[in-house]
This record gives structure tokens, sequence and C-alpha cells, in this order.
């Protein structure tokens, strides 16, 4: 059984935010609601202020606080290593909003980001909050993929819909390889400078491990013991301005 | 047998003013949850994930809590002055715990699936898994207590072990509610090994304000008490009230200390704390209150003060804690603007016009001034 995870390679993204577009229109995304989100902040002061940007999906963590908090075990970790919400079983508690330290979690209702609330022009039917004109995956809310019910939280489920169905023993999940395309997550399959890559992080010879160990992968907040499934690549720090923020601190998030 | 005193207080008032709140309140809740749901809450993902209604149910329960503590100091402690308003006190922990549960219930996506969903599945690592288990424990032993007392069974082994039980009970439960705060790391405004201690303190002392309030409310005036009653106000009970006081106090103005002075990401958020001026209302209100009470005046006021001020400091700790934006962003805030809703306050009434019709309901029909013979005046 594979352990999905994901690179990040800080030197090669652009902050152009298709992944963000990618995963709002695979994931029928609401404004505001983004389970992958570019973050961009300036770093330093006037005269020489830089502006920096900080791509940010769930991180699928091995320890997931959200997890733990959760009473009613709505949310779970899969075999192959995803955090998923069961909207069946979810309270909207929204302590797993609370415990996630890296804020990529979302309740349903609320106000909506921009008037008109979309969700009053497209009304959902049944329990379903909405009903967009589009539809992408193929609801299933045991997995938390598809529309969103009213009164739960949802997150990134790394396009649970596509890579579940990928072959077993798949090392990588690529746009490149046609074979492993379909079952590629959006943000990923989308991203221009193939700052993302995606596979099996129990398999030595995948393209993520062999970047994590030859680049030095580095991981969000590492004390809060989270341990994400989503690494960044920083490299010197050189690059351009995708970095990892620091806090208010000027202590780095890694 | 027992002596039914007859309250002189504002009680009929206080069940019309109750019933009229919660009237009002839950019309207005109701009225917006059904057209907008959470959407009139002015809570969201990117800003205030937990709101007033939760500011309002840890008030309540940690209320309901302390009143157990002033109970137990009768039927559990042996400390027997406090048994003419132990029995009242028992009753009024039982309404506070309805209170802020209303108010938690309000503010849940689904209310109805948590009462299936937590016990099937039963996350034995949540805090907020073993909070439900034991306010639940609480609650049902609460009521037992409350049955044996009411059938004017003190002192049985069965009433006392039910005296006890609950009070291990609700020390637990508020541990857990401590938890589901003090273990969130993320959160450095709530971290902390001792936050279960802090709530339990300050659970304490809202147990007592509230017990020298309600039984001023009762009887109208310090002159109508019974005289073990009148006693025990200006006596015992004010002497507890301050203890208790004075070390809340310092354990506001420790966690500020170090709040000011610890610079980890989030704890910025103490420099907004104390430039508000609410933060030194509340502080002014606690002062204030203990000077009072250690100056011998009637306990009646600073109670009303010491309530009030809780209030604050609950949901200055609960509001606080998530004002720090987790990451920062061009569009992302230095701090989260956080104003509650008019459906938001709502849920406060709710639940204040709970507590209020409730304790008039037990006045009035449940002999609440009752306690075991000789203990009475």
């Amino acid at each position: 059984m594979a352990k999905w995870g994901m690179v990040i390679d800080l030197e090669k993204c652009t902050g152009c935010q298709a992944c963000s577009t990618a995963c709002q229109m695979e994931n029928n995304r609401l404004p505001g609601e983004n389970y992958q989100d570019v973050l961009y902040y300036t770093e330093g002061k006037q005269p020489t202020p830089t502006l920096k940007w900080f791509p940010r999906p769930c991180m699928h963590c091995e320890e997931p606080s959200c997890l733990h908090v959760c009473p009613t075990k709505a949310t779970f970790k899969t075999a192959d290593g995803v955090v998923l919400i069961d909207w069946n079983k979810c309270i909207g508690c929204k302590f797993c909003m609370i415990a996630c330290p890296y804020g990529v979690r979302f309740y349903t209702d609320e106000k909506p980001l921009i008037e008109p609330n979309i969700k009053d022009v497209f009304k959902g039917s049944g329990d379903l909050s909405w009903n967009p004109p589009y539809k992408g995956p193929q609801q299933d809310n045991a997995h938390g993929v598809g529309i969103q019910p009213n009164g739960v939280v949802s997150k990134c489920t790394f396009c649970y819909h596509k890579i579940s169905k990928a072959p077993a023993g798949t090392a990588n999940l690529t746009n490149e390889d046609e074979a492993t395309r379909e079952f590629t997550p959006a943000c990923v399959r989308t991203c221009a400078p193939t700052a993302r890559y995606f596979g099996d992080l129990d398999n030595p010879n995948s393209e993520v491990s062999r970047m994590i160990s030859s680049k030095k992968g580095t991981r969000l907040l590492e004390h809060t013991g989270n341990k994400p499934q989503v690494y960044y690549v920083t490299g010197s720090g050189a690059g351009g301005g995708a970095a990892v923020p620091m806090g208010r601190n000027g202590i780095n998030k890694v | 047998m027992t002596t039914q005193v007859e309250a002189k207080g504002p009680v009929g008032m206080a069940m019309m003013a109750g019933v009229a709140g919660l009237v009002i309140s839950l019309g207005i809740v109701f009225s917006n949850l059904m057209s907008s749901g959470h959407a009139s809450f002015n809570t969201g993902s990117n800003g205030v994930t937990w709101g007033l209604p939760v500011v309002n149910y840890v008030f309540f329960v940690l209320t309901s809590t302390g009143l157990t503590f002033v109970a137990s100091l009768a039927m559990v402690f042996g400390f027997k002055e406090f048994y003419p308003i132990a029995k009242r006190c028992v009753w009024l922990a039982v309404v506070t715990l309805i209170a802020g549960f209303a108010s938690l219930a309000l503010e849940i996506g689904h209310p109805f699936r948590m009462l299936w969903a937590i016990p099937l599945s039963f996350q034995y690592l949540s805090p907020l898994n073993w909070m439900g288990v034991f306010y639940l424990a609480y609650l049902v032993l609460l009521l037992l207590k409350f049955q044996k007392v009411n059938a004017n069974d003190w002192d049985s082994s069965g009433s006392r072990t039910l005296g006890i039980a609950s009070f291990v009970a609700v020390v637990i439960a508020h541990g857990t509610l401590g938890g589901v705060f003090g273990a969130m790391i993320m959160r450095p405004m709530w971290y902390g090994p001792l936050v279960p201690i802090y709530f339990l303190l300050t659970a304490a002392v809202s147990g007592a304000a509230f017990a020298v309030l309600i039984t001023y409310l009762t009887y109208g005036s310090a002159g109508n008490m019974p005289e073990k009653v009148r006693n025990l106000m200006a006596g015992s009970m004010s002497k507890v009230f301050a203890a208790v006081l004075a070390v809340v106090i310092l354990a506001v103005v420790s966690r500020t200390v170090i709040g000011l002075w610890t610079n980890a990401d989030g704890m910025q958020v103490w420099d907004h704390v104390v430039a508000s001026p609410w933060y030194w209302i509340e502080i002014v209100l606690m002062v204030a209150a203990f000077l009072m009470l250690v100056n011998g005046s009637s306990p009646m006021l600073p109670a009303l003060m010491v309530i009030v001020s809780l209030f604050i400091g609950r949901y200055e700790f609960i509001i606080s804690g998530q004002l720090v934006p987790l990451f920062k962003g061009s569009w992302v805030p230095g701090l989260i603007q956080y104003t509650p809703s008019l459906t938001e306050w709502m849920t406060t009434l709710v639940a204040f016009s709970i507590a209020l019709a409730g304790w008039a309901v037990g006045e009035k029909m449940l002999n609440l001034a009752a306690a075991p013979e000789g203990k009475n005046s």
C-alpha cells in the first residue's frame, strides 16, 4: 500500500495559482474556501520589502492533530495515508479547524466572501449546500469528496477520487506519464513549472522520496509534531519569491 | 423534617424575565438559523472559528462546576454551615449546565447527529469526547443527587456517594474542558498543562459568585434571610469567595505577564488584550470586588461584579486565542477582527434565560431552601 505524499519545489513555484484554480474547478470550491491556496505576503520592511508567496495544500499529516481531536472519528486516515472527512459522521463542532496548525479546513455555513452569495444563486437540493452548474468528482460523502453538505467541515482530499484509482504499486503520479495522468491530483497535474511532485513516500525509488533525500525536503511547523506528508524543497533560498513564511517573531515556520 | 422558607425576593419576576428572554432569544435564533444557518454568526474558517456561543458554553458549564464545589463544601467535605445553600447550589448546577449545553447545541452543525456519533465512534484521543462523557455523567449524577436531597435524604450512604461521585465527575469533566484548550500547542495563547487548573480556579469563583447572587435574589435582602443563611453569607461564604477570588486575580495577572513577556508567534495577541478597555474592566471589577469582600461589605455586589468580570474573561480567553492568523498573507490581517452578531448575542440571552427561569422554577416548586434537620434556621 502506498503512502501518498507531495513535494513542492519552492525554487520552481512561480506563484501563478494555477494549482488553486484547478483545485477549485476539480472540487467545486466556493470563493474563500480554497483547499489549495497560495498565500502572498511581504517580507522585510521599506525600502526593501519583497513580495513572497507560499503554496499551501492540506499537509495530510502522519500524526494529524485534526484527527486526534475529532470526537466522532469523522476525520480519519486512509490506509494509503490520506486524511479525509466522513461527512456522514461530522457534527460540525469545528474542533478540527481549531486544532489544525495549517488552517486548511473549512466549515460550510459561513458568511459568503463575495456577493451575490453563490450558494443562493445555485441553490442546493437535499442536504447539499449548493448545486453548481458544473460538477467535478462523483459525490462521495463518506470520503468528503464532492459538494459539501450543510453543517460539516471539508478539506483537501489529495483528489482522493483520482489517486485511489491508481494501480497498486505506482511510485509516481505525474502528468507527464500518460499511464498515471488521470490519477494525478489536479494541482499537481496543472502546475505549469512542474513544482509539484506526487507519489509514494514509502517507495525509496519514487520521485518524491528521491527529492526529499537529495534536496533536503523540509516540513512545515515541525514543533507541533504533526509530521506533514507534504514536503517543501527550498534549495539555497536564493531563488524566486516562493518561500516558507517566517512567523511574526522572525523565526522560520519550518 | 425540613423547614420551608418563603422566598421574599423577586423570584416571580425572575421567572417572567427568564421566560420572556427565552421566548425572544429562541425566536430570533431559530428564525435566523432557519433562514441563513450559521452564516448568521460572524464566525468563519478564515477568522474566529469558535465564537460567542462557545464563550457562553464555557462560562456556564464552569459556573455549574463551581456551584457543585460550593454544594460539596457541605455535602462532601462536611462544612455543615454551607447546608442552607447546598440544595439550591445543586439545582443551580443543573440549570447552568443545561444553559451551557443549550448554547453549544445552537453552535454545532449537527447537534442531533452528535448524540449518536460521539458514543458510537468513541474517539478516546479527543478531549471533546471525554468532555461529553464526563459532563453527561456529571449531569446524571447531579440529577440523582438532587432527587435524593429533594426526598430529604441528605446523609444516607447512597446520597453521600452520589455527592462524592458528582464532585469527582465534575473535576474530571472540567479538566477535559481545560484539555480542549490547553492541549492546543498550535494556539499558544491557550496552550499549557495548567489550563485545567486555571479553569478549576475560575470555575470555583464563578460558582461562589452565583451562589451568593442567587441567595440574595431568593431572599431579596440580607434582612429577609434566615439567620444561618445571613451568617453564612457574611461569614464563611464571603471568606471562601474572597480567598478564591484572590487566587484567580493572581492567576489572571500571571497569565497576562507571561503572555506579554513571551514572544512566541501567536502570543502577540496579549498586546491586543491589554490594550482593550474590557481587560481593565475585568481586572478592576475583580480587584474592587476582592477589596469590598475583605472590608466586610455585603457580598452581593461583589458577586455581580465578579460574574461580569468572569464573562469578559471567558470571552477574552476563547476569542483572543484565535485572533492571530495561523499564517500571514497579503490579505490576512495582522489580527482577526471579530464582533459577535445579533444571533450570537441571542444565544447568550438563551443561556442566561434558561439559568434564570430554571432557578426561579426550582425556587417556586422544589423548596431549594431545604436543609437537613437542625442545619437550617
